[in-house]
């Protein structure tokens, strides 16, 4: 039960001492070198993490596996289904793949360019909110924030249809982002592109204001302190909520459905509820196996950024 | 002054890597669509709301219409755009005000009502000889206000499900049916008798067959023969009784029925030899017919004694927006091209629909008992009523069926429901 | 080098930053490029709108333009320079939809009232069309003898029992002599331009309003290729507003019934269930504050949407919390696949996983009963169902939970933390006095958030459970429904969907929300946080 394993170690110190300011002692608890524990403390310190883990683990997976079993049963009716896998068959995945009037592949496509598209704007616009929200001074800066927080509270449920109506006409005059494209269910799902302030707005606030100072010190601008040097010290809460950003756009069904279509625009959300709906017990194989692919994206994505978010463990310690 | 890159490494290796994961699945697909990445929105839809002709159906009938309608494009020189939306209903009504909504809409008859209050639909307008080919309920469920509002493509109607492995012989009764599903769980070959999906909302349509059977009704009919919002048959005598044999068969009566058989696992059950019978509709057949054992279906019957079972029919058909951007089209497709023996064999080939077509139910029925089985039953059936005041019904009664099936008072539950409808239809 | 800049001592912000060189020009350039591009789009966007008459986007185009020129081309606001991308977006698409919502509260806007008295008049008149009996349906052909788009036509119709040749224009029908006849359509005739069917569409609502009088009545087109012989029993008198049915002699009258009008009989019957859209005042307010059965219903379900929100927020929460401190020890082997692991029931999209586990609740069926050896009737007992909504939503949340705490946990600094150990206080001593504290305050904000999400969580509830169980003498309120789930259903529900009655509960919701959610803020005084 050594440390040394441990691969976030190595690659997050690096980072720390760049952005560590100087003064501050060494954030990490990480002891530098392997030890072994006595077996008593280890069952203390380490051991009792592993059985809540394990614990927690069966909770979050079982129906998981369930899907999986789902996916991989060729029968893909909810009652032939078991925990337990009783078949191996590929089946369904090929189904998906398989079937021109159900273009799976074009949907993950378009899910993912979606994705992206909006994490991206959301995420800058974002930051760039919070910057202000954190460092300037101004007129109206909290009833601005308590405001933001405020109108995201509006149930959109029942905005859907001012929504499809605005949409109906944007798309009169500028075709390219009317109902049923792409652009147009990029465009609406922007509207939230101030969802991520609050948390990022946190993290700035523990951003020590002596570097934006020594920075302006220096000469440099307003933009040039925020991209070059604060933006990359909040990398970890970046990380955070664009894949906040990212799963709750992926997971959008009500304005999918309302906005998209045409099967060559539609995202996997509506594509696959299009599956269950038309027939819900016949189909549940092939849309278990659509549904673990569209969690293929986030689990990556949760992979990459993993290094980022823990990495954090150090590169957060400038609050001290 | 490095971490601005790093940031953006950061973000780039989010799009590459989630790009990755694009490229890697297309390779199942057609190589040309990968590149359509960075502009899928204007690259990636050649035919918008724009199309000569578009029309709106679901994910089951998509290839068979995009069959017919493509041959139609192509014969009038014309694009067609095929959509499968889902809640087609209200997405139409929404998109068809806004003038935005598609030219053809396929939907169930029981629509009408609510798309003709709404000013959705244009009628059609069919020679009475072109009428003649359809059959009857297919034509008294798409007319509505005297006017044919549909053209009908497919009759479904409930019928019964039958193991014959289990049970061999067809029952000439449900009590027949009840007695024999019994049997077979007290020998321990199901784990339930009668698969009728009722759930904890309950389910209408599926209990009507033993409803009707029972005396009960939902809406009587006035002079003309439609039907009348201010006759409610809920709450009636007659449905007091079958509410009080309804809840004989319930969870603390004789168990036939249960709430934990529901919509999303009766076929499942039944294909999975977990019961001898199975009340369902022709959407069913799949299930059963890949499930492996012998099947047999037949109209279902009524109680011993009692008037026979009267599921309701409903009745698939085409519809005309009123406010489509290509009404002329629209009505040339329905009235005259759907409306021919060719469309409709396409459309049963390929939707695997009962047909509403009379002599194509003859034809395909001969050599298919199944076929026959659901058409007589369809046949038999009353039209769903397409009355706008049915949404205040479906509700409130399947509730009232999954509170009698759990044990609650059959009468008093039935009478409150009767109350509740007819409150609602007054407001 | 930033190790160095943090010596120094702290400068006031707000001095003039020192002029700098070469930089500025770049800079300048960028800022052209892109200003310019803002009021190139907007340029090209001007034609279809003045084409359009769209006046109202038109000056909402402008002061967007505006708005960002103003921002970026002056060196005042540096604030507004921050905030102006996202906020514009956010009232484009969020706040203006939620104005229009409200505007739509004072409307009967729904099923039935959709359309405006005008159109509804012409859909009831048209839909009343009747071929006359015996007419023959003609092949049609659509000429013009002068524009293609805007006439004016002239049906050429061919009677195809006998082969009859006519031509049919506004003054009515007469005989063509000429006119060459294949496969019973007309394909030439001298004078007449004839008309594609692509063309025909085009045309087709001038084509539309086209009719061909006759002694029966008119002549109509009827798709591409066919002409009919019908007539309307329904006459509209505009200056009176009432429709006569002509066969009758039936006066209907415009008569409110409810909350709208229809064209009614003397009887009281009405023609058509048609009726349009009008304002009505605060109708929908007072309908949703007096309703007897809503104010019957209400007390109960706002107590249950409350328990359901906030114990949503306090278990997502601390199993979250509780899990990113287990998982906090870079000793823990395997980090990195718990992590990933935990995250899973956030990665699969929650409407699927709501109705596989809508499935798993089954009493016979289901996979819960199954594992555990219950026999619990989850999803019919009103207790049962409340736990089996409460796990189900644990399930969905804590992933994000987890996510969130585990980020806010790297920004305690380890100096506290080792601090804390080596003044011998124990693992849950610190857990609970330094850790979840600190760990509060960065997610307080978040933890509103949440609360507020989960109060108006429709899916959840509509998909696991419908809002059932349902008392057998109360369909419209079940065991679990929330507020949402149940104002959704007496707006969409039994009388079709009614929209301005939707969108009142909206707003009223809307402003419950927020009220809860400035009291809470007030209570965890997050605001006051941040000077």
């Amino acid at each position: 039960m050594t440390s040394t394993f441990d691969p976030q170690a190595g690659q997050t110190v690096p980072q720390a001492q760049l952005t560590r300011p100087s003064g501050a002692a060494p954030a990490t608890a990480v002891p530098p070198t392997p030890y072994r524990l006595s077996g008593a403390r280890w069952w203390r310190e380490v051991g009792w993490r592993h059985v809540v883990g394990i614990v927690a683990v069966a909770f979050a997976v079982f129906p998981i596996l369930y899907l999986v079993s789902a996916a991989l049963n060729p029968l893909g009716s909810l009652v032939s289904t078991t925990l337990v896998p009783r078949s191996a068959s590929l089946a369904n995945f090929r189904a998906l793949f398989g079937d021109a009037s159900r273009p799976f592949p074009r949907w993950l496509l378009n899910t993912l360019v979606v994705c992206v598209a909006v994490t991206f704007v959301q995420l800058f616009c974002s930051a760039l909110a919070a910057y202000a929200f954190s460092r300037f001074r101004f007129k109206g800066r909290r009833l601005g924030l308590l405001s933001l927080l405020l109108v995201m509270l509006f149930p959109q449920i029942l905005a859907a249809v001012a929504l499809f109506i605005l949409f109906t006409d944007l798309g009169e005059i500028v075709p390219s982002i009317g109902l049923n494209t792409l652009t147009g269910y990029i465009l609406v799902l922007c509207g939230f592109a101030l969802g991520q302030v609050w948390l990022i707005k946190g993290f700035f606030d523990a951003v020590p204001r002596s570097l934006d100072e020594a920075a302006t010190m220096d000469g440099a601008g307003h933009a040039t302190i925020f991209f070059r040097i604060i933006l990359p010290l909040i990398t970890p809460i970046l990380a955070v909520s664009g894949l906040l950003a990212f799963v709750g756009v992926i997971g959008e069904f009500l304005l999918a459905s309302i906005f998209l279509r045409d099967t060559n625009v539609k995202t996997l959300a509506v594509g696959l509820f299009g599956i269950i709906d038309a027939d819900r017990s016949n189909n549940l194989g092939l849309f278990a196996a659509g549904s673990l692919l569209t969690a293929l994206p986030v689990v990556l994505l949760f992979q990459y950024l993993q290094r980022y978010i823990v990495g954090g463990l150090t590169a957060g310690g400038v609050k001290g | 002054m490095l971490k601005i890159n790093r940031t953006l490494a950061a973000l780039a290796g989010v799009a590459l890597l989630t790009t990755a994961c694009g490229g890697g699945g297309e390779s199942g697909s057609t190589a040309t669509e990968p590149e359509a990445a960075p502009s899928a929105a204007e690259s990636g839809v050649p035919t918008r709301g724009d199309a000569d002709l578009v029309i709106w159906t679901d994910d089951l009938k998509i290839d068979a219409v995009k069959k017919v309608a493509d041959g139609f494009g192509e014969t009038n020189g014309i694009s067609v755009d095929v959509q499968a939306i889902t809640d087609t209903q209200s997405n139409f009504v929404t998109a068809n005000t806004a003038g935005n909504g598609p030219d053809v809409v396929l939907g169930a008859h029981d629509w009408i009502g609510n798309l003709v209050q709404n000013g959705a639909i244009d009628p059609l307008q069919l020679t009475p000889d072109q009428l003649g080919e359809y059959s009857d309920v297919a034509v008294k469920a798409t007319t509505y206000d005297e006017q044919l509002y549909g053209l009908p493509y497919g009759v479904e109607s409930l019928v019964l499900y039958r193991n014959t492995d289990m049970v061999p012989e067809a029952p000439a009764t449900l009590d027949d049916a009840f007695t024999a599903g019994q049997a077979v769980v007290a020998a321990g070959k199901a784990e339930s008798a009668f698969l009728l999906p009722v759930g904890e909302q309950g389910d209408a349509y599926h209990m009507q067959p033993l409803y009707t059977s029972a005396g009960g009704y939902v809406f009587g009919r006035n002079a003309e023969g439609d039907y009348d919002p201010t006759d409610l048959g809920v709450g009636k005598p007659a449905s007091l009784e079958a509410a009080k044999r309804i809840a004989a068969l319930g969870e603390k009566g004789s168990k036939v029925l249960s709430r934990s058989v529901s919509g999303d696992n009766n076929i499942s059950l039944f294909a999975a030899g977990k019961a001898p019978f199975l009340l369902s509709g022709p959407w069913a057949k799949g299930d059963v017919e890949k499930a492996g054992f012998g099947y047999e279906i037949q109209p279902v019957p009524g109680f011993k004694g009692l008037a026979p079972a009267k599921p309701f029919a409903g009745v698939q058909a085409f519809f005309v927006a009123s406010k489509g951007k290509n009404k002329a089209f629209a009505q040339e497709f329905v009235a005259n091209t759907m409306n021919t023996p060719e469309a409709m064999q396409t459309m049963f080939d390929m939707a695997n629909l009962p047909p509403a077509l009379t002599a194509l139910q003859e034809s395909a029925g001969a050599s298919d008992p199944d076929l026959k089985a659901y058409l007589d039953a369809a046949n038999a059936g009353e039209p769903m009523p397409a009355i706008p005041q049915m949404q205040s019904v479906f509700e409130p009664l399947g509730k009232a069926y999954a509170a009698i099936v759990g044990g609650a008072d059959p009468v008093a539950t039935m009478q409150a429901t009767g109350k509740t409808i007819t409150d609602t239809i007054a407001s | 080098m930033v190790q160095t800049l943090d010596t120094e001592p702290t400068q006031d912000l707000l001095a003039p930053p020192p002029p700098t060189g070469p930089t500025r020009i770049s800079v300048l350039l960028l800022k052209v490029l892109l200003l310019g591009t803002v009021i190139g789009l907007a340029f090209t966007m001007l034609p279809t709108m003045l084409s359009q008459g769209r006046w109202g986007y038109l000056v909402a185009l402008l002061l967007i333009v505006v708005a960002i020129v103003a921002t970026y081309a002056t060196k005042r606001g540096l604030p507004a320079k921050y905030l102006l991308p996202g906020t514009l977006l956010l009232v484009t698409l969020v706040v203006y939809p939620a104005v229009s919502t409200a505007q739509v509260s004072l409307t009967n806007f729904g099923d039935g009232t959709r359309t405006t008295q005008e159109q509804t008049v012409a859909q009831i008149i048209g839909a009343s069309v009747v071929q006359t009996p015996d007419s023959p349906r003609y092949n049609l052909t659509v000429a013009t003898t002068g524009s293609k788009t805007d006439g004016p036509f002239a049906f050429l119709l061919v009677d195809p029992l006998d082969e009859d040749v006519f031509v049919g224009t506004e003054d009515g029908l007469e005989e063509l002599e000429g006119a060459t006849v294949d496969g019973g359509f007309v394909t030439e005739a001298d004078g007449y331009e004839l008309l594609t069917p692509v063309e025909v569409n085009q045309a087709a609502s001038v084509l539309g309003q086209f009719t061909v009088p006759t002694e029966e009545g008119a002549i109509r087109q009827l798709g591409i290729r066919q002409a009919f012989e019908g007539s309307s029993p329904l006459e509209y008198d505009e200056g009176a507003a009432t429709i006569t049915n002509t066969s009758t002699g039936v006066v209907y009258s415009v008569q409110q019934q409810g909350d709208r009008e229809f064209f009614v009989a003397p009887d009281g019957s009405r023609l058509s269930a048609q009726s349009w859209r009008a304002n009505v005042g605060l109708r929908n307010y007072e309908r949703a504050l007096t309703d007897s059965r809503i104010s019957g219903d209400f007390l109960r379900i706002f107590v249950w949407t409350v328990v359901f929100a906030t114990l949503s927020v306090v278990l997502t929460f601390t199993v979250g919390l509780l899990l990113a401190v287990t998982m906090n020890d870079p000793r823990v082997r395997g980090q990195r696949l718990y992590r990933s692991v935990l995250i899973l029931p956030y990665a699969v999209p929650g409407f699927i996983m709501i109705l596989i586990w809508s499935s798993f609740w089954n009493r016979d069926f289901g996979l819960i009963n199954d594992l555990t050896g219950l026999d619990v009737n989850w999803l019919g007992n009103a207790t049962a169902a409340k736990i089996a909504v409460l796990i189900t939503n644990l399930w969905l949340g804590f992933p994000y939970m987890f996510i969130v705490a585990t980020g806010a946990l790297q920004a305690i600094p380890g100096d506290i933390k080792e601090a804390a150990t080596m003044d011998g206080a124990s693992g849950f001593f610190s857990l609970r006095k330094i850790t979840f504290p600190l760990v509060l305050v960065t997610t307080a904000p978040l933890l509103v958030a949440t609360f507020a999400f989960n109060f108006n969580n429709y899916n959840i509830i509509y998909l696991l459970t419908e809002g059932g169980p349902f008392t057998p003498d109360n369909p419209q309120a079940g065991g679990t429904d929330i507020l949402i789930s149940y104002t959704i259903r007496l707006a969409f529900g039994p009388n079709g969907a009614q929209f301005g009655f939707a969108s009142s509960i909206a707003i009223l919701l809307f402003v419950l929300t927020g009220v809860i959610a400035a009291i809470q803020f007030r209570f965890t005084r997050a605001l006051e946080d941040v000077h």
